[in-house]
């Protein structure tokens, strides 16, 4: 008895009448089999699914086209993403995140203007990853858009690109009303090595929400020169100390020696991650002022603060 | 579906890569690139779609070795202190060369790493040694991912196919392998010219403490048959008596995820909420600190997150309840636990092979090779030590590559006829019972025993009690277990693979005459690690039907390890006993 | 020896109201791996029939029409 033991190989023809058929749910199994197939034939027979009166066949038609890429596919995924069911376009502006190909961009450019901010938002979502350099522009228009969504995409979309002439817009978008595009605009300068990008982070240091500042001290540390992190220290006392591990450990990679009172003194908080950095910060920095702060140590309770402290104390001598 | 019919079929091809999980899927997908006039067959026990230990998806990488920050030559001087030197460096170096690549190219495929604001790999330092954990906030698109580019490459895909056994053909290669359809009990034999196994750990040795069969920390379809199939094969294995033991939640069986919570300032801590892991590197030695302080009387031991801003902690949590196991979020719910508020109780998992996690797996060279011509291993079942997914990724494609190459230049082997004829009757001997006993309760009886008498520590006399008595099982299971339908009879074959790999597991610590890779492989009465007897492999393999070990000497290191850099980590030793 | 028929309650449940087995759909019995899942010769939908269950959820993930839920074993819970 023989029987086919491989998958099987694509039925476009049968697929494709069974997108016609009355009932909505057979049109859905026949999306998700033109979907499997991975075959490009299958994105025009699809992309008719987008179309389809049932919401449930299009929501479908929306998931099948994230198997695919190019331009075909991203046409019919802009279709779906102006669709009226939000369920519908929210899942086709996820697909649209997948997509690879360049070429894909194309019908995406034209949406960042788009009426509805779900679409501007899934339009630029999808060119963020595409990463073409001709939706700068687009970036950057989409980081004054009154949606905040909107703008934390389009901050997205610019930051990938990581082109010097689109600093002024990162820049004022790190004093952008919410917190969220503040703390994606700021973690986006870390590319540029101007001044005007440097006194953004500086203010950032001082910004009212402590995710903001956190990465302010992060990318401080990534993007000075050693010895150059002075800023960083008033953030010592910043009330929170998620922040303070980030200032801790930029300073520490920044070798600040003025900083190692300072730290030392943040071997004493209760929080043992931050004894633990500061622990490793004082080693980086290998200043011989942080001895007795770390000889108080040796014997701490966790041992990963201990370790970090025999370390330390390896470095100084 | 699952009734029982007689068939069998018979496909040709040039590559056969056996298990289409993580190494598998790659395997076939370069194999296809590397030689696009290539036959290459994807065989699977489950569905390509959704199989293997990364079905749902996973987390993150903890072995990437990123330029900038990490070295080749950095991460094999790591992965051979962690393993107590036991390391053949060649196919640890190779990996790290190659894996920064294979990111490159799961990246372009549609994975999706984090990556900072300039869409840089976010790589997170979270030791002082080297800095190799890429989280995958988005990792549960992995497998349809990949399946998306199988399907792409034209690889053929076979669904629901169980390998049973290897075929060797008459000059001794590799030529093949012997399946059953696991929803109608028909044959499938595939002729090869090269076989790949990539069937991944034996995870369903150990049984969980909570007694359910299937609530192991593996993904129960990898039951070990890479590692029997190996062996009936005559390819040798390596350090199997080096367990895969991992820290988990307790209960739910799920992976722990340090290196989820690491980077964000989590931890492990006791009851005191504190710290006690000293060790810096995932290994037998943390897992015996992780053990004693279990059974110390600051136990138990906790996943810590509630020190954490509660935005931090949640956002944890919400990648932990969306990747890899989102089960998790359900379990959590229905205890009543929440990360930001408090600790969250760990445990030590079930014993295994994996050399994913550990270092026990069949004996491969840098090219995947294993000792027998023609038949290569990638994975977890394969002995390139701590390999991770990424080393599974990295090590399949090294492997189709090679293995395509392979085939082309070689006909396929003869093989004698008679062994299908005797396998079928192998396999299908449990369907001609009409009395007996079902595959579960031997299962859980294989189990049962090797919890009682095989998990560390270990001690000689309870591990010849145990021999005795899974000889009795084996006896059972060839005279009484039933299947009665096509499902029960891939069961059967699991418990056959299962009781293989006890029978192994037993054979290779009981060789090992002393205590290395920590919990790992903890003999108490062998307490101390003996370097001048036992600084080497041991490799096991079928010897004219005997189950045998030999030692095999260290191949010399690639990259030298300095005194002081061993001391550095020897400093963080401590006892074995709790 | 006779085989006994233990009861156990499944993790895995089936809303048959918006399963679409019955018109095609075998997604979330092609995609577990444990292979426990079957489409009812009876009401044309979904259920568990083997209670092996690693609760690693592709059946709920994949379903088309959210008709899967996965519960957590009642060992393990």
């Amino acid at each position: 008895m023989v029987f086919e033991p491989f998958e099987d190989e694509n039925d476009l023809e049968d697929l494709d009448a069974r997108l016609s058929d009355p009932d909505p749910a057979i049109r859905r199994v026949a999306v998700m089999g033109l979907a499997d197939t991975a075959d490009p034939d299958a994105i025009p027979l699809i992309a008719r699914a987008v179309a389809d009166s049932s919401a449930d066949v299009r929501l479908q038609a929306a998931i099948a086209l994230g198997e695919f890429d190019g331009l075909e596919a991203a046409t019919a995924l802009c279709q779906a993403l102006q669709d009226t069911d939000s369920k519908v376009s929210k899942t086709a502006a996820d697909s649209l995140a997948e997509l690879k190909d360049p070429k894909s961009a194309d019908p995406l450019l034209a949406l960042t203007n788009h009426e509805d901010a779900k679409v501007r938002e899934g339009a630029l979502l999808g060119l963020k990853q595409l990463r073409r350099p001709d939706a700068l522009a687009n970036g950057i228009e989409g980081m004054k858009d009154p949606v905040t969504a909107v703008r934390i995409q389009a901050v997205g979309v610019v930051g990938y690109l990581k082109a010097e002439e689109a600093l002024p817009a990162l820049i004022a978008s790190c004093r952008d009303d919410d917190p969220e595009v503040r703390r994606t605009a700021v973690g986006a300068l870390a590319f540029s090595k101007s001044s005007h990008a440097r006194d953004a982070l500086l203010t950032a240091l001082m910004d009212e929400h402590w995710a903001v500042r956190e990465i302010a001290a992060e990318v401080l540390g990534k993007i000075s020169t050693t010895g150059d992190g002075g800023p960083l220290i008033p953030l010592l006392d910043d009330p929170y100390w998620q922040v303070r591990v980030k200032a801790v450990r930029s300073l520490g990679k920044l070798k600040v020696t003025a900083a190692v009172a300072k730290i030392g003194a943040q071997l004493e908080e209760q929080t043992s991650n931050l004894r633990k950095e500061a622990a490793a910060a004082l080693g980086e920095i290998a200043d011989r002022s942080a001895l007795p702060f770390l000889e108080d140590l040796v014997d701490d309770p966790d041992p990963d603060v201990r370790k970090n402290v025999r370390w330390a104390l390896g470095q100084i001598e | 579906m699952d009734d029982l019919r007689a068939g069998l079929n018979e496909v040709e091809c040039d590559l056969l890569v056996i298990g289409g999980g993580t190494a598998g899927p790659m395997a076939a997908y370069r194999a296809r690139k590397k030689n696009p006039n290539a036959k290459v067959i994807l065989l699977e026990k489950a569905n390509v779609k959704r199989s293997g230990a990364i079905s749902m998806g996973m987390d993150g990488l903890n072995n990437a070795v990123i330029p900038g920050h990490s070295t080749p030559e950095q991460y094999t001087k790591e992965i051979t202190i962690a393993n107590d030197g036991i390391v053949d460096q060649a196919a640890v170096y190779k990996y790290a060369q190659n894996c920064y690549g294979i990111i490159e190219e799961l990246d372009q495929f549609g994975i999706r790493f984090q990556k900072d604001e300039n869409g840089e790999y976010d790589v997170k330092k979270v030791h002082h040694m080297g800095t190799y954990v890429l989280p995958m906030p988005n990792g549960d698109t992995v497998k349809k991912a990949l399946y998306r580019q199988l399907r792409r490459a034209r690889v053929l895909i076979s669904n629901r196919y169980m390998a049973t056994r290897l075929l060797t053909g008459k000059s001794g290669r590799a030529a093949g392998a012997i399946a059953v359809n696991t929803r109608s009990g028909e044959f499938l034999v595939i002729k090869a010219k090269a076989v790949i196994m990539c069937m991944g750990a034996a995870g369903r040795l150990g049984l969980p403490t909570s007694g359910y069969l299937y609530g192991t920390y593996e993904n129960p379809t990898n039951s070990g048959e890479g590692y029997s199939m190996a062996y009936h094969a005559g390819a040798k294995l390596a350090n199997l008596e080096c367990f895969q033991i991992n820290p988990l939640i307790k209960d739910y069986n799920g992976p722990a995820c340090a290196y989820v919570a690491g980077p964000f300032g989590g931890y492990t801590a006791n009851s005191k909420n504190e710290r006690f892991i000293e060790c810096d590197y995932w290994s037998g030695q943390m897992m015996q600190e992780f053990y004693n302080e279990l059974q110390s009387g600051k136990g138990p031991v906790f996943l810590k997150l509630n020190h954490l801003h509660k935005d931090t902690a949640d956002h944890i949590e919400h990648i932990l309840h969306t990747v890899e196991r989102p089960s998790r979020g359900r379990f959590h719910e229905q205890r009543g636990t929440k990360y930001s508020e408090q600790m969250i109780e760990m445990h030590i998992s079930e014993i295994g092979f994996c050399s994913g996690h550990s270092a026990s797996g069949v004996y491969v060279d840098e090219f995947a090779r294993t000792t027998v011509p023609g038949l290569y291993a990638a994975g977890d079942m394969a002995s390139v030590p701590h390999n991770y997914m990424l080393g599974a990724f990295t090590n399949g494609a090294i492997a189709g590559e090679h293995a395509v190459d392979f085939a082309a230049e070689v006909d396929h082997d003869e093989f004698d006829d008679a062994a299908i004829s005797m396998e079928q009757e192998r396999v299908l001997a449990p369907t001609k019972r009409d009395d007996g006993i079902p595959p579960n309760q031997i299962e859980y009886k294989i189990r049962r025993l090797v919890n009682d008498y095989l998990q560390p520590p270990k001690v000689t006399a309870k591990y010849e009690l145990c021999q005795a008595r899974l000889a009795e099982v084996r006896e059972d299971m060839n005279t009484q277990m039933m299947a009665r339908d096509a499902h029960e009879l891939m069961r059967s074959m699991e418990v056959a693979s299962i009781l293989d790999c006890a029978d192994m597991a037993a054979h290779a610590s009981l060789y090992r005459a002393e205590s290395r890779w920590g919990l790992y492989h903890w003999r108490s009465d062998y307490p101390d690690t003996n370097d001048s007897d036992w600084k080497c492999h041991v490799l096991l393999s079928n010897q004219d039907g005997v189950m045998t070990c030999e030692k095999k000497e260290v191949a010399p290191y690639i990259i030298p390890i300095a005194e002081d850099e061993k001391d550095a980590y020897y400093k963080q030793r401590i006892t074995a006993q709790a | 020896m006779p085989i006994a028929n233990t009861p156990t309650t499944v993790p895995v449940v089936v809303d048959e109201g918006k399963c679409i087995a019955d018109k095609g759909c075998t997604v979330c019995v092609d995609v577990c791996p444990l292979d426990v899942l079957r489409i009812s010769d009876l009401t044309g939908k979904a259920y568990m029939k083997y209670d092996e269950c690693w609760y690693c959820m592709p059946c709920e993930a994949d379903c088309p029409t959210d008709a899967v839920t996965v519960n957590i074993p009642y060992l393990l819970r």
